[in-house]
């Protein structure tokens, strides 16, 4: 009797074994083709070992594309973002969290809501939005600066440049890093505070001394996951950029791809294996918050 | 009543916390919602006449997008993405790898990884990968893969572009699927599987009648939130097929996507916007509902 149980258990894990497997290669195989291609001599569109091994289309992204500053401008935009979110979404989680106002609910309920507004259905009135207050401080800066008012503008402007883009990227990712603050300060103790209170430490040093130190795991989960979003979105700066100075990786690997007659397929691996390794490590750090964000959260 | 005047002070202190929050959220997504709406009753476009004098039209975008062939093809393009994708293809796969990783397997974390890492894969990333998987006719891996096996090759883009789409939109989220699912998995206590057991029960009607209806909220959920999640994919699409070849991948958001910025009809894009705005927030609201979220 036993033996045919364990007989059977055997062939169920033999089949787990092959399943895992079998999934594992196709979840694996574009990564490896990719990783492969980009330091292939000779790339082809299929799957093979390198003819010979070469970092050419690397030093190609950085020396003959404008890799260098595709990567600087995401990496800037992206940790502005996540910067601030860090920080609006640290005080607010706080403050969801210890309030017992009547409009705690209906705001939780809110973010919860706006998370699953698809973000296509909210880009032309977003644009004509942000094109108001671009024209505004145009008009407010273009005297202030005279000359250089492009480049101010590049900066400053809110189409077309860095912080209206950074602007819209953190907004975005603000109610999860909301609810996964919230929910991190629902399990930090009153004690501290209060004890900080009857000190007599007023609301500024309170979160300087106490809460600060205190929501460091929470703001690094959240801070990830703001970071992985905004890392990977696409949509927002295809729209909202159009300088070839201010472009960003996804941007400049989608455009290297669409010059159709001279794809060059080695350069695009590298670009896209650049563009992928941040993401990836920023993944394998916030992969154990994963399942928490999922309660509250939506998958993002 | 100094209590109360306290507690008064404190709200006011917190109220303050959260407006840094409250005002960009606001702005740039409870505005640009309800601005949609407006929009979508205007013949608001980019260029041409209107463009300098919009007028307001009432339902005629909303007439014109309900018998507009493209838009209905849109609709059926995203029920077949969310429904191959979201709920068969990353259900089933991250469901059996769910329970494949609850035996002793040996090197389980790398297979957990594996699975998770396109996960991690920028949407753009994604499309370019499979693009040159599948793109290229006899060259591509997944044709090499077929003519091995003595199979004729296809182009895949061109022959299958929906059902590329839907696979590689259930590659990405195999893994997500397995996290949540292994979470609901582990929250089944073993006392009941072994209870089964000793009232000989077999594997198969252990799967039937302990896990899949103990499961069934967290399965719900999960649709829910993936269905939610897979209406609002954009970039991988887009970059894998930009809608094409004709439309025959053309999903909501990229329908709206093109109406907007490649047709420039703001207005009617603005109505396709709603559409889509309506249905993910019925959905929302189902699963806010659902969740019973302690506030």
């Amino acid at each position: 009797m036993a033996g045919i149980s364990e007989k059977r258990s055997g062939a169920y894990t033999l089949l787990a074994y092959v399943t895992l497997i079998v999934i594992s290669i196709f979840c694996v195989l574009p990564f490896v083709w990719m990783a492969l291609a980009s330091i292939d001599s000779n790339v082809q569109l299929f799957l093979k070992w390198p003819d010979s091994v070469t970092f050419d289309h690397y030093t190609k992204v950085f020396a003959e594309e404008n890799g260098v500053r595709w990567f600087a401008n995401s990496l800037f935009t992206v940790l502005s973002a996540t910067f601030i979110v860090m920080v609006v979404a640290g005080l607010g989680g706080y403050a969801l969290s210890r309030s017992k106002a009547w409009w705690k609910q209906p705001f939780l309920y809110a973010i919860l809501l706006i998370r699953v507004l698809p973000s296509t259905a909210l880009l032309v009135p977003l644009y004509k939005i942000l094109l108001t207050a671009n024209n505004g401080i145009g008009t407010v800066l273009r005297p202030l600066v005279g000359e250089h008012y492009r480049f101010v503008m590049q900066l400053f402007g809110f189409i077309d440049g860095y912080l209206g883009l950074i602007i819209v990227l953190a907004t975005g990712q603000l109610p999860l890093a909301l609810w996964i603050m919230k929910v991190f300060f629902d399990g930090v103790p009153k004690d501290y505070e209060e004890a900080a209170i009857l000190d007599g430490a007023t609301l500024v040093q309170r979160i300087r001394r106490v809460l600060i130190p205190l929501a460091l795991p929470g703001l690094a989960a959240a801070g990830l996951f703001a970071f992985m979003s905004a890392w990977g979105d696409f949509l927002l700066p295809l729209i909202l950029l159009s300088s070839p100075e201010l472009q960003t990786l996804p941007i400049g690997l989608f455009r290297a791809f669409l010059r159709v007659n001279e794809i060059d397929y080695g350069l695009l691996a590298a670009l896209a294996t650049i563009y992928l390794i941040p993401a990836v490590i920023a993944f394998s750090f916030a992969r154990r918050f994963l399942v928490q964000t999922f309660s509250g959260g939506v998958k993002g | 009543m100094a209590f109360d005047a306290f507690q008064k002070r404190k709200e006011r202190q917190l109220l303050w916390l959260l407006l840094p929050a409250l005002v960009p959220l606001l702005i740039l997504t409870i505005y640009p919602a309800l601005y949609a709406v407006y929009l979508s009753m205007t013949n608001e476009a980019l260029t041409g006449v209107a463009a300098a004098k919009p007028r307001f039209v009432g339902a005629a975008n909303y007439l014109r997008l309900f018998s507009d062939g493209r838009f209905w093809n849109s609709l059926f393009v995203t029920f077949v993405f969310v429904v191959g994708s979201a709920i068969i293809g990353q259900f089933v796969l991250g469901f059996i790898s769910a329970m494949a990783l609850r035996r002793k397997i040996v090197g389980a974390p790398v297979f957990g990884a594996a699975i998770l890492l396109p996960n991690a894969a920028p949407e753009v990333v994604a499309g370019f990968m499979w693009i040159s998987m599948l793109a290229g006719g006899d060259h591509a891996t997944l044709s090499k893969i077929l003519v091995f096996f003595g199979l004729p090759y296809v182009d895949w883009l061109q022959t299958f572009p929906l059902f590329m789409v839907v696979m590689v939109n259930t590659w990405r989220g195999i893994g997500t699927a397995m996290i949540l699912l292994t979470a609901g998995l582990a929250a089944v206590p073993a006392e009941v599987y072994e209870a089964a057991r000793m009232d000989g029960a077999n594997p198969r009607q252990m799967f039937m009648r302990i896990t899949l209806p103990l499961m069934a909220p967290t399965i719900f959920l999960y649709m829910l939130i993936s269905t939610v999640s897979t209406i609002s994919v954009f970039g991988l699409v887009y970059a894998l097929t930009r809608g094409g070849p004709g439309n025959k991948t053309e999903v909501i958001s990229v329908y709206i996507y093109n109406q907007s910025f490649a047709a420039f009809q703001i207005g009617y894009g603005a109505a396709g916007a709603v559409v889509a705005l309506v249905v993910s927030l019925a959905l929302g609201i189902a699963y806010v509902r659902s969740l019973k979220v302690e506030v």
